[in-house]
């Protein structure tokens, strides 16, 4: 089974990837969270110095990365990459 | 002889009026040259809050458009104004907060910064006025505060918040409201609430987007159950450097203050294990719901391993501030002073001068004679801006034969990108443009503009 979903990115995963969204067809699902981050990683190998610096969401609900529940995902669900802000 | 008298004692009475009038004068300039309250640069406690029972008809006068809110009311205003908060950074985030809490009726408000103000941070920072430039912004925010809400107690500290005073300082406090700018001062202020036991209401802001957590409230987690790591940091990008709308630490710091309204009031909060995001692009708010707290936190997990408050500067491999970071890159014989090139350009030595600012910066200043290519194109080998590259190194080539590697010289704003450069340039020399000596200009254009040319913009 696979899944078309939207991906989102945000603050400076927007910067490293040059896209505020993208959709990314045939995702596998179900798929396990770090599965899914290095899928994005491959898309984006810039992505790699928010390694285990950033919160994944999936349907605007956080998702640990190295977590062993796999994620079910389905076709226009949203993922976000959200690397924390720190100006003010 | 009498006439004479009279008109004496007329200008005796004149002369004895105008004394009078001088003397008042004497006494109101002295009355004014009592000093203005300083800013706490030790950590003494407040006085403590007392409680009113009741509110006094100014009161309800003055909060009677909230007093009506059945959701808040007298016992919401009340709450208020028994409840202190710590704000820590009075800049974008602080400064609407602050002014939000202060108009609303908190009872006390400590305001730290360690910082003055400055021209560029008046378009966000709104508390601060023109004639506070140079002023600690602790002290010209409290003295906004004031005329804006006398009855509030306000504590500004001219200080850095440091493993040192954070304890003493936020356990004075009942909430924490995070308006910092800066990633080591994000964890240590996590670290210090998690250890004191206090709500940590934290936004921050950057170019066009926002995010608002409340941390280590209601089984929540912390910032470090989110972010076990600092990022590295090279990756940080702040407000100097990244630029920032001012309405938008101004909606962020809106929010938060909010939150920290409903906290104090006794409604809590309903933002509690949520992250919520603002892109200011799309005009849209998301919230993402956030796990528990988390068992393995080294903090506020079952066994931490941060039992007191650690160095957060070494922790993070950078300063708690969010003034520029100076990375050396090159040896000496890499990089030249601004002067030396001042002197080499009177000399009208053949070079090739190249500014590696992205271009909404080039369009603010930039050097006459300089080529632009962004450091981004630059890294990403980018094939039109490779190609004019090495077109305008063979051009120079021609232009000075005899010379084998013609030079080339790097500047950006203040002289970190143009050493990445510097790297880049050395490896493609001799392979994808002609053999070149590669030099960064140190300190960048705002050097160039306070050592060279006072005319030159800076910003």
């Amino acid at each position: 089974m696979t899944a078309r979903v939207c991906v989102l990115y945000f603050a400076k995963s927007a910067e490293l990837t040059g896209l505020k969204e993208e959709e990314v067809a045939a995702v596998p699902t179900p798929i396990s969270s770090r599965d899914l981050w290095n899928l994005l990683l491959q898309r984006h190998p810039r992505l790699q110095t928010l390694q285990d610096r950033v919160v994944l969401a999936v349907r605007q609900q956080y998702v640990a990365i190295g977590d062993q529940v796999a994620v079910t995902l389905g076709d226009r669900d949203e993922v976000a990459v959200v690397p924390p802000l720190s100006g003010g | 002889m009498a006439q004479a008298l009279a008109t004496l004692r007329e200008k005796f009475k004149e002369q004895e009026k105008e004394i009078a009038a001088l003397r008042e004068k004497v006494a109101q300039l002295e009355m004014s040259k009592t000093p203005a309250p300083r800013p706490d640069v030790k950590v003494t406690p407040p006085t403590s809050l007392t409680a009113k029972s009741s509110l006094s008809n100014e009161d309800i006068m003055r909060y009677s458009r909230q007093l009506l809110l059945p959701e808040f009311g007298v016992k919401g205003q009340i709450n208020l104004s028994k409840t202190s908060v710590l704000v820590v950074g009075c800049g974008g985030l602080g400064c609407p907060l602050a002014q939000y809490l202060a108009a609303a009726g908190v009872g006390r408000l400590g305001l730290i910064d360690y910082d003055e103000v400055e021209l560029n941070n008046l378009h966000r920072q709104v508390l601060h006025r023109e004639e506070n430039q140079g002023q600690a912004k602790a002290l010209s925010a409290a003295s906004a505060i004031k005329s804006l809400n006398s009855t509030v107690q306000c504590c500004p500290y001219q200080l850095q918040l440091s493993p040192e005073n954070a304890l003493d300082l936020i356990q004075q406090y009942d909430i924490v409201a995070d308006c910092s700018d800066n990633v080591p001062t994000r964890y240590l202020v996590n670290d210090a609430c998690v250890l004191s036991g206090k709500p940590l209401v934290s936004a921050s802001a950057l170019r066009m987007e926002g995010q608002l957590t409340i941390y280590n409230y209601k089984g929540g987690p912390c910032y470090r159950c989110l972010y076990p790591a600092p990022p590295p940091p090279d990756t940080v990008t702040n407000c100097s450097d990244g630029g920032v709308l001012g309405v938008v630490p101004g909606i962020m710091g809106c929010l938060q203050a909010l939150e920290v309204f409903k906290i104090a009031s006794g409604q809590g909060s309903s933002l509690h294990q949520q992250l919520m995001m603002f892109d200011a692009q799309d005009a849209r708010f998301r919230s993402i719901k956030l796990r528990p707290r988390q068992s393995d936190c080294a903090v506020c997990g079952q066994n931490p391993s941060v039992t007191k408050l650690v160095d957060y500067e070494s922790f993070c491999g950078s300063a708690a501030t969010d003034k520029c970071r100076k990375l050396n890159l090159l040896s000496r014989d890499q990089r030249i002073t601004v002067q030396a090139y001042k002197l080499m350009l009177d000399k009208a030595e053949p070079h090739l001068l190249l500014d590696v600012r992205p271009l909404v910066e080039v369009d603010i200043c930039s050097l006459p004679f300089s080529l632009n290519i962004p450091l981004s194109q630059l890294e990403a080998k980018n094939s039109d801006d490779i190609h004019l590259l090495r077109e305008r190194i063979s051009h120079l080539k021609h232009q000075i034969a005899g010379i084998s590697q013609p030079p080339v010289f790097v500047i950006c704003k203040l002289g970190n990108d143009s050493q990445k450069a510097v790297n880049i340039l050395e490896q493609m020399s001799g392979l994808q443009v002609d053999s070149i000596i590669v030099k960064d200009i140190c300190g960048g254009l705002m050097a160039w503009a306070n050592i060279v040319d006072p005319s030159f913009p800076q910003y």
